[in-house]
């Protein structure tokens, strides 16, 4: 099928040129997954250097609890605004949209490029966190009034998120417009990947509300350097609209987050099956709108104790648990989709039955966060980085490495190893499991969170301790993981198109690695043609 | 597929200026706001606006150029389409400061707050004039290209174009007037709502007065792409729409 193309060895010469000024999706797509797992690889250390530090009483690797701050900053901007996005919306979006609706691009390949390099200048703003002497200490949510008054610099903060913010908008028009007017023909809208319609949530999501959160962002720079009142109450301005548009962009964005990386469980789970998908326009209609229309009105339940009204409270109570039922609709349906399928336990198959358990533990931990009157108790301790840390920081990490796993052969032409695969994917479901499910029980036991030390808690040392061997333990499966993706691309065996015998487009129909253009031949789908007919 | 249009596909496109422009946008607005806000260093600052601005203005010259020839095509004819989404986002914008207004001013015990002076009404009236007739002339001149009559819309578009800068002329005028008035961003929450959402308006018309000098330029040498000038015009009247919410809530209420 692909000998006309390979004869014509569109990649045999590598040119820099080629790579930095591209316009091609595919080649985007690794730029940001670069650039992502950079700023993961970074946001991860500074966990580590966070959790060695609080390993024991007292100073353990720091005397000043401000770099400790610096430290949670950098954490939580580059795992969610350098990482989490980027490698969701930018990598596997273009990556994957194009192939899966049999396009030959996205509608504005040079806007793509833009976006993706406003991305590169968002991570290099944030690194020079490392070399200013007034490092950003104001967590990722950047609350004023300590915002608006720190010595630490927060004009940089601002602008990290204006131009990562402005890279998605471009992104989210790019790829609305790409999905809705550029579809071949036969791939009409009840027969997309699922991981299509997540992103096209996903993308509406960050159209509305990503110039919220740019706009909250602008106003601390414009109070801190210009001396507007915006978040001035001495003066008439309010902190609290800084919370209110902060987690009105902020809460949206975990499902952002989540779509897509359900998204791509759907596809691995269906692949790995050999099953059309469970309850597939449920999952679109019921499931996906569901999280889209629900997900921009339950904002105020991280607000509870910031002092807004009871019945603005209990509003939020209602349709935070109301949002479970969409969510679980989808997790239904992943569960539907293994039910009497042909299960083929591939590395990226563990992912995603991994993700499927860690997920639930996240999703179950959040019911009681949602009520207002258990969450006055819970609040501010480990509980809830617990809970966000298994619902989106690892879940969805579970997602992008299982995703990368599965699309590995399709990416580089090449397979890897699957016993250092399924070797990395247990150490980090154990590691991960010990670092936060102990992190919900110091929650439980009152240890309050971004505290850089604990003197009042003399009997959590242990735990705590025990809690950092597991997040070194993550380490060291990151560290196998990349070890195997590099010896997959050096010496690994040479990858047929569709090695997984998925039914998907990316796999029938393009070559692996997809030349320019992607599809050598002009698509001819039947009627019956679907991405998930296996004939079951 | 021919072997011929098979090799034609077969190779990477690449385009210099979304790289170069990413980076004189960084240079442009975070640095150089950061070296003259946060470190006081002026000298920095303009060197650093010395390379961002001509950055800026050279990959967007080269990307209309590109554009205009179509080297890539993809996207022929989806600007259209796609402006509509950009809109949405626009929008939103607004929304974000119109929200932070509309709380400072609802609970404010006395408004408008101590410090507020008179504000002129005849400038934003003729200021509407201004805006309402140049989203005529645009549309007049849009018109005119679909009929294939170039010199009109080169016409209309310029005169769309004057109308775009006077607005910005009157805006410049008030504020320099109120800052003669003491009324800056420091002075109340009115002043920072008003000052916020009206220069947030005007950098909106200054893009529009951009787009439409990307449009012109070209036109200039003969080169139009009608899906690139209804995208434009559609902007513009988005710009439009939002001045009359801008005036109703902060001039007139």
């Amino acid at each position: 099928m692909s000998v006309s193309v390979e004869s014509l060895n569109y990649q045999s010469r590598f040119s820099l040129k080629e790579w930095i000024f591209t316009t091609d999706h595919k080649r985007i797509g690794v730029l940001y997954l670069i650039g992502s797992f950079a700023a993961f690889f970074l946001a991860g250390l500074m966990a580590m250097l966070m959790r060695t530090e609080l390993s024991s009483i007292g100073p353990t690797i720091t005397e000043n609890p401000n770099t400790y701050n610096v430290w949670l900053y950098f954490h939580g901007a580059a795992m969610i605004l350098g990482y989490q996005i980027p490698a969701l919306t930018g990598f596997f979006a273009n990556y994957y949209v194009p192939l899966m609706i049999g396009a030959k691009d996205v509608a504005f390949p040079r806007l793509n490029a833009l976006s993706v390099w406003l991305f590169w200048m968002g991570i290099v703003l944030a690194l020079l966190t490392f070399v200013i002497p007034d490092p950003p200490d104001i967590m990722w949510t950047g609350y004023p009034p300590y915002s608006t008054m720190t010595p630490g610099n927060t004009a940089l903060y601002t602008f990290t998120v204006l131009l990562i913010g402005f890279s998605s908008i471009a992104g989210g028009v790019n790829f609305l417009t790409t999905i809705m007017y550029m579809r071949a023909p036969g791939v009409t809208w009840n027969k997309l990947n699922v991981f299509i319609w997540c992103i096209l949530a996903a993308f509406i999501i960050q159209l509305i509300f990503v110039p919220v959160l740019g706009v909250a962002v602008t106003m601390l720079s414009l109070d801190k350097y210009l001396g507007t009142n915006f978040f001035n109450a001495a003066m008439g301005g309010d902190p609290l609209i800084y919370q209110n548009l902060f987690w009105f962009y902020s809460h949206p964005a975990v499902y952002v987050i989540l779509l897509p990386a359900m998204g791509l469980i759907y596809e691995i789970i269906a692949t790995f099956s050999r099953n059309s998908i469970f309850n597939y326009k449920g999952i679109l209609y019921g499931g996906i709108w569901g999280v889209v229309l629900l997900g921009g009105i339950v904002w105020a339940h991280h607000l509870y104790i910031a002092g807004i009204p009871d019945w603005m409270a209990l509003v939020h109570v209602f349709l935070t648990l109301l949002i479970s039922v969409p969510v679980g609709l989808m997790m239904v349906g992943l569960v539907g989709t293994l039910y009497r399928g042909s299960i083929e336990y591939k590395t990226p198959m563990l992912y995603a039955i991994g993700f499927i358990f860690l997920f639930l533990i996240g999703g179950l931990t959040g019911i009681p966060n949602a009520m207002s009157a258990i969450y006055i108790h819970i609040t501010e301790t480990y509980w809830i980085p617990g809970h966000f840390h298994y619902v989106m920081a690892i879940s969805v990490t579970t997602a992008i490495i299982g995703g990368t796993y599965y699309v590995f052969p399709k990416l580089t032409g090449r397979m890897y190893h699957e016993g250092l695969g399924k070797l990395g994917f247990f150490i980090f479901f154990i590691g991960v499991n010990i670092t936060f499910f102990l992190t919900l029980l110091m929650g439980v036991k009152g240890m309050p969170r971004r505290y850089y030390d604990y003197p009042q808690f003399p009997e959590l040392e242990g735990i705590q301790q025990i809690t950092t061997y597991g997040s070194y333990l993550i380490f060291v499966s990151a560290v196998i993981i990349l070890v195997s993706w590099i010896h997959g691309l050096v010496a690994g065996e040479k990858a047929p198109q569709n090695p997984w015998g998925s039914r998907s487009l990316e796999w029938t129909h393009a070559p692996s690695p997809p030349p320019p253009g992607n599809f050598p031949r002009k698509l001819e789908l039947t009627e019956e043609w679907s991405p998930y007919n296996y004939g079951s | 597929m021919s072997e011929h249009s098979l090799e034609h596909e077969l190779r990477w496109h690449t385009s210099y200026w979304p790289l170069l422009l990413s980076v004189g946008i960084l240079f442009l607005a975070p640095l150089a706001f950061t070296f003259y806000f946060v470190y006081n260093k002026p000298f920095l600052a303009i060197v650093s606006l010395g390379v961002g601005a001509p950055l800026t203005l050279i990959s967007i010259a080269g990307w209309v150029k590109e554009g205009m020839e179509d080297i890539h095509g993809y996207g022929e004819g989806l600007s259209v389409w796609a402006m509509p989404f950009f809109i949405v986002a626009e929008a939103l914008l607004f929304v974000g400061f119109f929200a932070a207004y509309w709380v400072m001013r609802l609970s404010a015990p006395v408004w408008p707050p101590a410090g507020t002076p008179e504000m002129p009404l005849l400038v934003p009236i003729v200021m509407t004039i201004i805006l309402v007739s140049s989203s005529i002339t645009i549309h007049i001149g849009e018109k005119r290209l679909e009929e294939g009559d170039n010199s009109g819309f080169l016409t209309w578009l310029g005169v769309t174009l004057v109308l775009g800068i006077l607005f910005l002329a009157f805006s410049a005028f008030e504020w320099t007037e109120l800052f003669h008035e003491g009324f800056n961003f420091k002075t109340n929450a009115y002043s920072t709502a008003f000052f916020s959402i009206t220069g947030f308006h005007a950098s909106h018309v200054l893009v529009g007065v951009g787009i439409f000098l990307c449009v012109l330029l070209p036109a200039l040498a003969g080169r139009t792409n009608v899906a690139f000038v209804r995208s434009a015009s559609m902007y513009w009247h988005f710009v439009d729409i939002v001045w009359f919410f801008v005036v109703s809530q902060i001039y007139f209420w």
